[in-house]
């Protein structure tokens, strides 16, 4: 008889204990396996969004985190000789702002505000109306998110008075009367975000804040140059400024942001590993030195210390096996639930994820689990190699 | 905390540019910061640990600061003395390159000299009220009378959205996963135990102790072996928690203490150890001591 179907058949005789076992591998496996989800999920789900519209360079005027970055001036000028280059497609400047829309509710709600400068590329999709335009006399008109359709019972057409928010306090500048052009969805819109887009003349009349600034601009670059060449290119053509490609938005986002996430992940892949390891070498342990005798039986008719020694890694194989393939839908559950905790976040996107499965998980999980089993035989094959036949024998049967 | 509108956003970018130099990016702008012994007795400024070591500066020597991103106007300023700033989770990742000043200097510093009213603008004004219990009507009652200016309270965050309740939350799941995995391993070795003791227990109800004896006894020792458990755990966990800080301090470089075992965390571990630990127990021996006694002793 095989190996393989010797182990189980010896994991059949123990059937409870197996199951057990298997239990228990299934849920250390799941846990593992969300920790590998999570340990990279964040980046992968940052990475898609910030590629999800075809901008791959972002120009700033000033690192930093976002409340104390510098403006980039007379960005419109900047952003057409960046779009003049010949490895740049297109190069769009943003500025981004609050604004308080007056609701039928006591108080005014907050809005956040992405004002654009006139191009055709986009970072949201228009699902109603019409996008903005570069029309003179389209310059006060919006875009809204749906959310904030619905609060102001609003629509393509509809007027709505907004009073700026440039600081913590309202602007005291007076309102501007704006119109909904469309209604577009956001990728970066969190879950309870009200969100207008405008050309810069809105943000312009709602802030006293010099005309022309803009907090970033992206940049698409051409795809026969791609976004390394194009910020070289930018950061040739204007070194006073703060030029990221996607990858080293990543590369810093993992560096500093991301960085609890991976150290728990870490350390929860670790305390589940140990787990695992323990669990099996301990029913193993407790399988082998309960059956002494029928062992050492074996190796007097002729099986050999190989042939014992793989029987047990087999055992331990198909219970990390069995444990690991019924974690992954267990796991995959498991993150659904703790992927919408974290995503509870305040200011998380709505299209973030923390828990994303990639293939390279899979392949990660199953070297972790192999190393399980691996890890979990070593001490029971040691027990099983080293056993003296005849003393066993004599102590077992015949005292 | 009470937010004074100022209508002269410029000027409050050039109090963001100062706070950013603070906060962010001090190493963007090393023109801002210029060691300089010229003048004898400018005025007093506070920096960071962290701002004393990326700019190799001590306690006494003079720099430039200006509030202007390209460095024009310095003012001459003497580090009295260096500080940790505090901790605070929320920027643990990001360098403190932190200054203090006096709020005259920081507003000399800041100020349009061609605007006489901007001496006269502050971004917030903290405010401590006696009864700190009563901050959700201040902030309701000074909205009112002033609408100009924004007023809240900077407590009322045990919201469900606020960022470490969600992160407290999370911390619960994982935790009750971990509990739910040990319970499993634990089950597992208690079932190995019970199997072990399959005569004892035969020989125990032969000398005529009961089965509700037997699985007393049997209650006593789960809870003994996971109380036990439970108190090497947080005696483990306390004995590393000062290596865990010191790791996640020096990587972060922050005073921000990470791991705590309080005694309501220790008190809890105890309290879910024991009963799952008596669960376990019973479960692995129930079929064990409804057996027939004959059977357990092999007769």
């Amino acid at each position: 008889m095989r190996a393989l179907a010797f182990a189980w058949r010896s994991l059949l005789r123990r059937g409870g204990r197996s199951a057990l076992g298997i239990v228990g591998i299934a849920a250390a496996g799941a846990l593992m396996f969300d920790m590998l989800l999570l340990s990279r999920g964040l980046l992968v789900s940052v990475r898609e969004l910030l590629d999800a519209f075809g901008f791959d360079v972002r120009v700033l005027a000033s690192e930093g985190i976002p409340q104390s970055r510098l403006p980039i001036e007379h960005a419109l000028e900047t952003a057409r000789a960046l779009s003049a280059l010949p490895e740049v497609a297109s190069a769009v400047p943003f500025r981004i702002g609050e604004a308080e829309v007056a609701a039928e509710s006591e108080r005014p709600d907050e809005v956040a505000l992405f004002a654009v400068g006139a191009t055709t590329r986009r970072i949201w999709t228009v699902v109603d109306g019409r996008d903005l335009s570069g029309r003179e006399d389209d310059a006060l008109d919006v875009v809204v998110n749906r959310r904030l359709a619905e609060r102001m019972n609003a629509g393509p057409g509809t007027s709505l008075e907004l009073r700026g928010r440039c600081s913590a306090t309202p602007s005291i500048l007076p309102p501007v009367t704006v119109r909904i052009a469309g209604v577009a969805t956001f990728p970066f819109d969190s879950g309870a975000q009200l969100t207008m887009a405008s050309r810069f003349e809105v943000l312009d009349r709602l802030c006293e804040r010099p005309v022309g600034e803009a907090d970033l601009i992206m940049v698409a670059s051409r795809p026969e140059s791609g976004p390394d060449a194009a910020v070289d290119a930018i950061r040739k053509a204007r070194p006073d400024l703060y030029t990221f490609s996607n990858d080293e938005v990543i590369e810093r986002f993992e560096r500093v942001g991301f960085s609890y996430f991976r150290q728990i992940s870490t350390a929860l892949a670790i305390v589940t590993l140990s787990f695992g390891i323990v669990l099996i070498t301990v029913l193993l342990t407790v399988s082998v030195n309960q059956r002494l005798g029928e062992i050492a039986a074996l190796r007097a008719i002729g099986f050999s210390r190989h042939r014992m020694a793989a029987d047990v890694l087999w055992e331990s194989a198909l219970l990390v096996g069995i444990g690991g393939l019924a974690a992954i839908p267990l796991g995959m559950a498991l993150s659904i639930w703790l992927d919408a905790i974290l995503r509870s976040l305040p200011g998380v996107p709505a299209t973030l994820h923390f828990f994303v499965f990639e293939p390279r998980v899979l392949w990660l999980y199953a070297g972790l689990l192999t190393g399980v089993a691996l890890g979990a035989a070593i001490y029971p094959m040691w027990l099983v190699t080293r056993l003296p036949i005849a003393g066993t024998l004599r102590r077992e049967f015949v005292s | 905390m009470v937010s004074a509108g100022a209508s002269r956003v410029r000027s409050i970018g050039r109090v963001l540019f100062v706070i950013g130099l603070i906060v962010g990016f001090g190493h963007a702008l090393p023109s801002a910061i210029t060691v300089n012994d010229t003048q004898p007795d400018p005025p007093a400024v506070l920096f960071s640990r962290q701002l004393l070591a990326a700019r190799h500066l001590q306690v006494g020597d003079v720099v430039e600061l200006s509030g202007d991103p390209s460095g024009a106007n310095p003012q001459q300023f003497r580090i009295a003395g260096s500080y940790e700033p505090m901790p605070d989770p929320i920027r643990v990742t990001s360098e403190r390159l932190e200054a203090r000043l006096h709020l005259p200097d920081l507003l000399r510093l800041t100020g349009d000299p061609d605007d006489p009213q901007d001496d006269d603008s502050l971004s917030a004004i903290n405010v401590k009220l006696r009864r700190p219990e009563d901050a959700e009507a201040f902030a309701r009652d000074w909205s009112a009378r002033v609408p100009a200016i924004g007023v809240r309270s900077s407590s009322g965050g045990e919201t469900e959205h606020n960022p470490f309740e969600v992160l407290s939350r999370f911390h619960q799941a994982i935790a009750s996963l971990t509990v739910i995995t040990g319970a499993v391993f634990l089950l597992a070795l208690m079932v190995l135990l019970a199997d072990e003791r399959r005569e004892t227990v035969g020989t125990l109800r032969l000398i005529g102790l009961t089965r509700a004896r037997v699985l007393a006894q049997v209650l006593v020792e789960g809870a003994i072996i996971a109380g036990a458990g439970a108190i090497f755990g947080v005696a483990l966990a306390a004995l590393t928690e000062g290596v865990f800080n010191a790791f996640f301090q020096w990587r972060y470089d922050t005073s921000l203490i990470f791991v705590r075992v309080t005694p309501s965390i220790a008190w809890r571990s105890i309290a879910v150890a024991i009963p799952l630990g008596m669960a376990a127990s019973v479960l692995a021996s129930w079929a064990l001591v409804r057996s027939n006694t004959l059977t357990l002793v092999r007769r």
